[in-house]
This record gives C-alpha cells, structure tokens and sequence, in this order.
C-alpha cells in the first residue's frame, strides 16, 4: 500500500502539463469521466497511476477508473451502450472493435482530428493507426501495442545440440522436433507448439493474412489468390505428430487455463514460443526468475522476407452515447503519449508494452529500457517493418478469429486437412446470420 | 306497515352483502399488493424478456438500433449451421447422460445420508461442501485432478497399471470428463433427497418389514412411491441444469473454446458467443427460443409421464 501512494506521487510528480486542455472549464467545472477496463494484478496498478497522473495534469477533467471482470466486459459494456448509460472510455481487445464500429456501437474519432490532434494518426505507428481504423474513420487508439516474436530457450537448445538461433521456416521445424522429451509416453518438454493462434499469429509470416474475394468475403480457401494461407496451414500439420491433450494439459498446468499468464516457456519446459515482450519483460521475472538470462528473442523466419508482426492490441474506445466523447479523446489521445511522451516512456516499459508511437520509443526512459532489455530491438523493429500487417477491420472479424483458433487446433491435433481447415474459416467467417 | 318491514328485512342482507363484498374487495387489494413485487418481477424479467426474445427471433438485431424483421431466416439458418448442429449434439450427450447418472448419484448418496450412524452431520457437511464450491474454482482444481500428464487421477490409474485418459484434453474424453465434474457437485439435489427421505413415514417401513419386505422391496416399494414427486420434481430441474449448460466448459476450454476439436461447443456457449461476441442478437434469440420449445417438449413428456410412476398421496388417479 505504502509502495503504491509512492507510485502515484511520483506519477503525479513526473506527469506533465499538457498541451491545450489541462485548464479548468470556462464554467469553472469539472468533466468526470469514466473509464471502463478488464485489467487485473500489475497492470491494474498501472492503469491507477496513469489516471492519477492524468488527473493531476488536467484539473478540468477528472477520470475514475472502473475494472470489471474480463469474462462479462463486452457483455456489460454492450448493455450499457444499449442502455443508453455507456463508459467514457472503454478498453477493448482489437478484434472486437471492427464488429462494434460497423454495427454502431463506437463512435467514430475522424471529428476531433483537428487543431492539436490534426497530426495524431501520423504521430502513431502506421500499424497501430491500421488496426484502429475502420473503412477510413479512426475507431480505436492503442495506448500500446501487442507485437509477436519467437522466444527461445538456451539451455534446452544446448542440450538438443543447436548452436545458433534458427533463421530459416524449416530449420525451426528441424530444430523445435530435437527438442521434444517424450518419454513412456509421458510429456515432460516441449519443441515448439502454436496452439490456438497458430493462424491467427502467425498469419503475417506467411502473407496469410487479410485475404477477401472480390465480393469482400474472406476467401482463405482460395490457393492462388492467397497462398500463404495454405503454405501456413500446411506449416502447422506438422505439429500433429505431437500429443495435442498433454500439449494442451501441459499449458494447463503452468496456468494457462483461465487467461493466466504463465507457460510452459516461462516454466522453462518449451524450447520455442511466440509471445510479446510482456513474457520477458513480465512474466518470466515474476514467475521464474532463472528463466532471466536464459532466453533469446528473434523475429520469426517466416517466408515472406522480413520481420513482421500482426497488429494487435489493447484499443481504447469511445462508445455510442458517451456524455463527454471530446473530452474523453483528450483522455486517450494522452494515455497513448501524444504530448505525453515523458510520462509514456516512462510508463510504457513498466507494462513491458510496446509503445503506439516511435517517439516514445525514442524517448531516453524508453531507450534505457530497452537497453536493460536488449532482445526488445526486435519488437520495435518488427512495428515498422514494411511486413507487419493490420488485420482488416470487418463485422464478422470475430468470427474469423474464432474459426482461425478452432481450425488451428483441429490441423494440429489432425482432425482436419489443412484445406478443409481453410474452407471452415471461409464459411464460419462469411456465415451471415 | 308491512312494506316497511320487508324494505327493512331486505336492507340487512344487503348491506351485510355489501359490506362482505367491500371486505373482498379490501382482501384482494391487500392480497394484490403483497404479491405485487413477485408480478412485477415476473412481467419485468421473465414474461417481456421471453417474449422479446420471441420477436427478435425473427429479426436481424445487433443489440443496438432498430431491428429489422426477417421472417424465419433465422431458423431457417439454424439448421444449416454445423455448429449449431454440434453445439446441440453435444448438450444432449451431456443432458441425456448426466440426469440420469446425477438423479442415481444424488439419490444414493441421499439414502446413504439417511442412515442412522455416528457422526452423520459430519459426513452430510462432507457431501455438500462440493455444491457451496464457486463453480471455476472447482472447475480449476478438476483441470489439476484430470491433468493427464500428472494429475491425481491418472497417477491412481497408473499405480493399477491402467493408462489414464487425456481427459478434458481429449475429443473423446472431454464430455465424460465434464459429466464427472457434474456429479462432484450434487448437494443441492441431495440435500432435496434428503429432505423427502425423512418425510416417508416411519410406520410404513414398519408395516412393510413385518409384511416380510427386505431393503431392497423396502426402497422399491416404499421409498422410492413416497419421494417419487420429488424425484420428479429434482429430474425437471436438473434437465434446465444440463440443457443450459455453460459455466464449466466456458473456464475449462478458455483456451481452446469448444475443443478439442468441437467436441465441447454446448448450446448455451454457441448461443453466448453469437450474441456477445459476434453481436448476432436475432439469430442466439432464436437458439435462445428453439432450446425453451425443446425444453418444454421434454418437460411435458416428462410431466405427462408422470402419471405413470409419480405417487401422490391421496390421488385417486
């Protein structure tokens, strides 16, 4: 408790006036705003230092953090938009806000891009400003930024006789089968499994992702038009040769189960995982502090030429029927670092987030962060890469994803053809009613 | 004189009448109002809610703005979604396998509790902590009891040389393995049991002993005729329990929803997931209305079949 009134007198101590809305109300007033999120643990803390820092810079506006549970937070937050008593805010998992803006539910930001946030999107990362935007209208801004790289472990690559990090598709396939340990048929460590993202992650790799017919209809079945959906599919059947229930079991047991954290990577029981720098920056310190030191980082050598990333993140949203949207845009141009780079950098790192905006990666707090963490290069590096790609924002962007994670799992465990596979995402992703 | 008199003679009756009347009256406004929170409760949360659902069944709704009307399209797509197909299948897997076992279960352990040994309150306590459990923090501890790599099960299994099941892991496991989670938590239908078990009167056990009635005959033919509205009664609720069937699958497969494969996609998940997180209010109110018409087509057979092994006493039937 003590260590936390700390926290937040330094947040309020380093929060920075900001430009153009700090001041009172003309009428002398305040604006409350709420802002609804689904954090819990560290990042909860995190969230209250940064609506503590808010709040001491703009005595005008006053924010009140609410944290619902993660499980009922679309479900609540769609009650109260159809109650006509929305949040200010809301932060929302990216998938989700294609649906919420095509069927009305999020408004859309285009209209305060004037005056000082006439240069916001630019100041953004193109990726992040992709991933946020739908049909052209700005509907969701990232106060951080989800980015995937392949994670390995050292120690378990020594033992399986690997000298150096894969750099080539198939020599990760090659290298991840040396380092399974089945014995008695008994798991006890794993190469490398994809589990349930498999295609959804791992889509920008292989160019898989995004692929429509001329009709706007998801059209990953079609191998001419988009052939690294089936070069991606046809990657993760050789993951069937593994046991799917004690892969799954094992994930289990490390606490994945219920959206924990932890993993068999962290547990240092996987040689190979894709994750983002929350895993090093976060999970392995607090789970398994002698995993630190043991691990590496690299892009994953996928087959399109580069480094990539999907993008993917936390948005922060503001749903139809808010009572102070302009005011609540200030809010969350600020929690994404605009004319809060300090504060942000500074913050950023503590989250192990990747920032929405280079400048903040820039910033001297940022880059000692990163010299702390030096395998982190890999994660900013991937956010420019002419390779990354946001996924499309659609209505039915949901279901895709839903259909993406159960046709991984089902080629992975060998239920289904890597075709079929594809042919289920087309028509769950396309089912209109 | 004599007009007067008849006048008067029948002003009595009538004011008494009026008066009765007036009490009536009183008695049902008071009656009215007593029971007036329940009927609202009833008209706010149940009848317009069931008949929403109804009308946005036929429509195309996406929980905001006006809904648009659709005829049966809806219905029409139910049956040419696999999933939905799926996600039924496996609720009557679930339903068709699970009541009976639970009513068996819930009913032995009830006739177990009913004995008269030392230490009963303790072993009652014992059989119904399982049902005051929160539902994933039970369904956390079965992920580590049915882990299959080092699970408690599967090291029991192991030690009698029986290799031990993937269980929520595998496609042909998963649905036994959440219908033995079912049964860990039977208090409450147990405690029913329990509770109708000690209302059969003693002397009909008497009588039927000295009749030459073993344990046996005893249960088949005394006990189980006097609780048998309660078994009715316990069945019925225990179909609504299993066709709704959401929470367990929901925290157990939080990392593949549905899996393995689609084995565990139960009716009430694919309907959630329609409506919160693909915003398909029309089509999951339709799912939602299509398992109440089945429900109640189970219930009723159910009911009607009842006057052919549920007892009441007293009916001539």
């Amino acid at each position: 408790m003590k260590a936390l009134a700390i926290g937040s007198a330094l947040t309020v101590l380093m929060a920075p006036g900001t430009a153009g809305a700090s001041a009172l109300k003309p009428d002398g007033g305040v604006v409350n705003l709420t802002w609804e999120t689904m954090w819990s643990g560290p990042t909860l803390l995190l969230l209250k230092q940064m609506t503590t820092a808010f709040n001491a810079s703009h005595p005008g506006i006053r924010v009140t953090e609410e944290n619902i549970p993660s499980a009922t937070g679309d479900a609540k937050l769609q009650s109260q938009i159809a109650a006509g008593d929305p949040p200010d805010i809301f932060t929302e998992w990216n998938p989700v806000i294609g649906e919420y803006a095509a069927k009305g539910y999020i408004l859309n930001m285009n209209t305060y891009l004037t005056g000082a946030y006439k240069g916001f999107v630019k100041w953004m990362y193109p990726l992040a400003a992709a991933t946020g935007t739908y049909k052209g209208e700005l509907v969701g801004v990232p106060m951080s930024l989800n980015s995937w790289a392949l994670y390995y472990n050292k120690s378990i690559m020594k033992a399986a006789g690997i000298m150096s990090p894969p750099t080539t598709l198939a020599q990760l396939t090659a290298d991840q089968a040396k380092e399974w340990i089945i014995s008695g048929g008994k798991l006890s460590q794993i190469g490398m499994y994809p589990g349930a993202n498999g295609y959804q992650y791992f889509s920008t790799f292989f160019g898989a992702l995004n692929c429509f017919n001329s009709a706007g209809q998801y059209d990953y079945a079609n191998t001419k038009t988009c052939p690294g959906a089936t070069a991606l599919m046809n990657w993760l059947t050789n993951f069937k040769s593994y046991p799917y229930a004690q892969v799954n079991s094992m994930n289990a047991t490390y606490g994945a189960v219920a959206g924990g954290d932890d993993d068999p990577f962290v547990a240092g029981k996987e040689g190979f995982n894709m994750d983002g720098p929350w895993e090093g920056a976060q999970n392995i310190p607090d789970a398994n502090p002698s995993m630190e030191g043991n691990f590496g980082v690299i892009p994953f050598p996928g087959t399109v030429g580069g480094p990539s990333t999907i993008g993917q993140g936390n948005f922060n949203i503001i749903p139809e029927g808010a009572s102070n949207s302009k005011d609540a845009f200030e809010f969350i141009t600020w929690l994404a670092g605009y004319n809060n780079v300090k504060f942000t950098s500074n913050i950023d790192p503590q989250g192990g987030w990747v920032p929405a905006g280079p400048q903040i990666a820039a910033a001297p707090a940022y880059q000692a962060y990163v010299k702390k963490f030096p395998w982190m290069t890999t994660y900013l590096e991937q956010m420019s890469s002419k390779y990354s790609q946001a996924p499309l924002l659609t209505t039915n962007q949901e279901q895709a994803n839903t259909a993406m994670a159960t046709a991984s799992n089902d080629v992975q465990d060998g239920s289904m053809s890597p075709a079929a596979a594809l042919k289920y995402i087309d028509t769950q992703a396309n089912a209109t009613s | 004189m004599s007009s007067a008199l008849t006048s008067s003679a029948t002003a009595v009756p009538q004011m008494a009448l009026k008066a009765a009347r007036s009490a009536q009256r009183r008695q049902i406004r008071t009656g009215l109002l007593f029971v007036s929170p329940w009927v609202l409760g009833f008209l706010a949360f149940f009848l317009y809610p069931f008949f929403a659902t109804l009308y946005y069944s036929f429509t195309d709704y996406s929980g905001l703005g006006a809904a648009h009307l659709i005829g049966f399209a809806n219905y029409w797509a139910l049956f040419h979604d696999s999933l939905f197909r799926t996600s039924l299948f496996n609720t009557f897997y679930y339903t068709a396998v699970e009541l009976p076992l639970s009513t068996i279960v819930a009913l032995g352990l009830a006739l177990l509790l009913n004995m008269k040994i030392k230490g009963m309150a303790f072993y009652r306590t014992i059989f119904y902590i399982p049902s005051i459990v929160p539902i994933v923090a039970s369904c956390m501890v079965f992920v580590w009891i049915f882990n299959p790599t080092n699970g408690v099960m599967n090291s029991l299994l192991s030690n009698l040389h029986v290799p031990g099941p993937d269980w929520f892991f595998s496609v042909s496991w998963s649905k036994p393995s959440f219908i033995l989670l079912g049964l860990w938590g039977l208090g409450q239908p147990m405690v029913i049991y329990l509770a109708a078990l000690q209302g059969v009167p003693k002397d009909m056990y008497e009588v039927a002993s000295l009749e030459g009635a073993g344990p046996w005959h005893r249960l088949r033919h005394v006990t189980l005729p006097m609780i048998s509205p309660i078994i009715l009664f316990n069945v019925v609720l225990q179909l609504v329990v299993c066709v709704s069937y959401f929470t367990q699958a929901q925290v157990i497969e939080s990392q593949d929803v549905g899996g393995p494969g689609t084995s565990t996609w139960f009716y009430v998940q694919y309907l959630y997931t329609q409506a919160f997180q693909f915003l398909k209010f029309g089509y999951s109110s339709a799912m939602g209305f299509f398992l109440f018409v089945i429900t109640a087509i189970i219930t009723t057979v159910l009911l009607k079949s009842s006057s052919r092994w549920v007892y009441y006493a007293g009916d001539d039937r």
